[in-house]
């Protein structure tokens, strides 16, 4: 991908193509030499992840099959506890189950440690998460994430399912926004 | 693991993704650079589907999803289904692409797009990766098509048997034992 040709929005792009299906190929990897003989549930957390999951998914070497959650916060910022609201949730039973939720990002970290506790009370028999992005200066609690793509500054990120108001979600890079097309008028991203 | 129980490969990898590039560059082609469509994936089956399709749709575009289930004891005689996610955006004067992985019998995309046209989007079309016309009992109209495929049950690339092998990167058919296992199971 030399001729990127970058929407107007675009200040940069953190990682191109070829870079992300290295990422998700070891990735991959790293998910198939853990699990071997086992057979795992992939969790996908809509909207944000469904172009992540795909690729991984494809390049997967252990027995597997795909489940879709869909999740939104509560009013414009996540609350202190972090509760989201479950707008859909699984069609599996996971009890006893291998389960890997994929998200596409993780930033203060209250989303997932709420998903990680939600399916822990569900006994599955393992339970780990897989992330593509990660943004640790913006941690808020101490959240556990087993499989990794990239750890990313605090811009804001869109492109491989990553979106502004639903707007940009799926360029096949992972690119940074110019500040003044999230913030025009302050410079506070939240 | 997977190549023991794949009987034949109906479409490989290289077909599908040279196929898929090129249905994005017709619809592309086909809306305007400003329309902004609303791509609709029904989960699960279309999502691997959807996901390679916006990576060559060379205009802004936005995807939503949907995710239904039949009721008990299968589909109505309209082809009912229960909506277990519907999309989160309004759909009222947008132009809206429906994105399926097969028509089939066509019973539950007849009933999505009855459903859809209620809410009045500007235009509202179908890409399909796979058409079985033989199994159709509804008549859709498919705009964007993969591929004709014949009347043989096909697993990959989001279809699945049981769950199993959806997401791998062909289009094949399985053999008759894994069917009759997974369906004695």
């Amino acid at each position: 991908m030399s001729n990127i040709i970058l929407p107007n929005s675009i200040e940069e792009v953190l990682a191109t193509d070829a870079v992300i299906e290295e990422n998700v190929a070891r990735i991959a990897r790293e998910i198939s030499r853990d699990y071997q003989d086992e057979r795992i549930l992939l969790i996908g957390i809509l909207k944000g992840s469904f172009i992540f999951l795909a690729d991984l998914a494809r390049r997967l070497n252990v027995a597997h099959a795909v489940d879709f959650m869909a999740v939104s916060s509560y009013g414009a910022s996540a609350t202190a506890s972090g509760e989201v609201r479950i707008i859909m949730d699984l069609r599996t039973f996971i009890r006893d189950k291998h389960v890997i939720i994929v998200e596409d990002i993780v930033d203060t970290g209250h989303t997932l440690v709420y998903l990680q506790r939600l399916l822990e009370a569900r006994r599955p028999a393992s339970l780990r998460s897989c992330v593509l992005l990660s943004k640790p200066s913006r941690r808020q609690v101490d959240v556990s994430i087993d499989y990794l793509g990239f750890e990313i500054p605090d811009r804001w990120i869109v492109g491989y399912g990553l979106d502004f108001a639903d707007r940009f979600r799926t360029l096949p890079y992972i690119a940074a926004l110019k500040p003044h097309v999230y913030a025009p008028e302050s410079h506070d991203a939240s | 693991m997977l190549a023991n129980d794949v009987k034949r490969i109906l479409i490989s990898e290289e077909e599908l993704q040279e196929r898929v590039a090129e249905l994005g560059a017709q619809i592309s082609e086909f809306y305007h650079p400003d329309s902004r469509p609303l791509l609709v994936c029904v989960l699960k089956g279309a999502y691997m589907f959807l996901s390679d399709l916006t990576k060559h749709i060379t205009i802004p575009h936005e995807v939503d999803f949907m995710a239904t289930s039949t009721y008990d004891g299968g589909l109505d005689a309209q082809g009912a289904v229960r909506l277990m996610l519907d999309l989160k955006a309004n759909i009222a004067d947008r132009h809206v692409l429906l994105v399926e992985d097969i028509v089939d019998r066509g019973a539950t995309i007849d009933y999505l797009l009855r459903m859809l046209k209620q809410r009045q989007p500007k235009s509202l079309h179908v890409c399909s990766l796979l058409d079985k016309p033989e199994r159709r009992v509804h008549q859709i109209e498919i705009t964007f098509l993969g591929f004709t495929i014949p009347d043989e049950f096909v697993i990959g690339y989001g279809l699945d048997i049981d769950e199993m092998y959806r997401n791998i990167p062909f289009i094949g058919i399985p053999k008759q034992e894994l069917i009759d296992r997974l369906i004695s199971e």
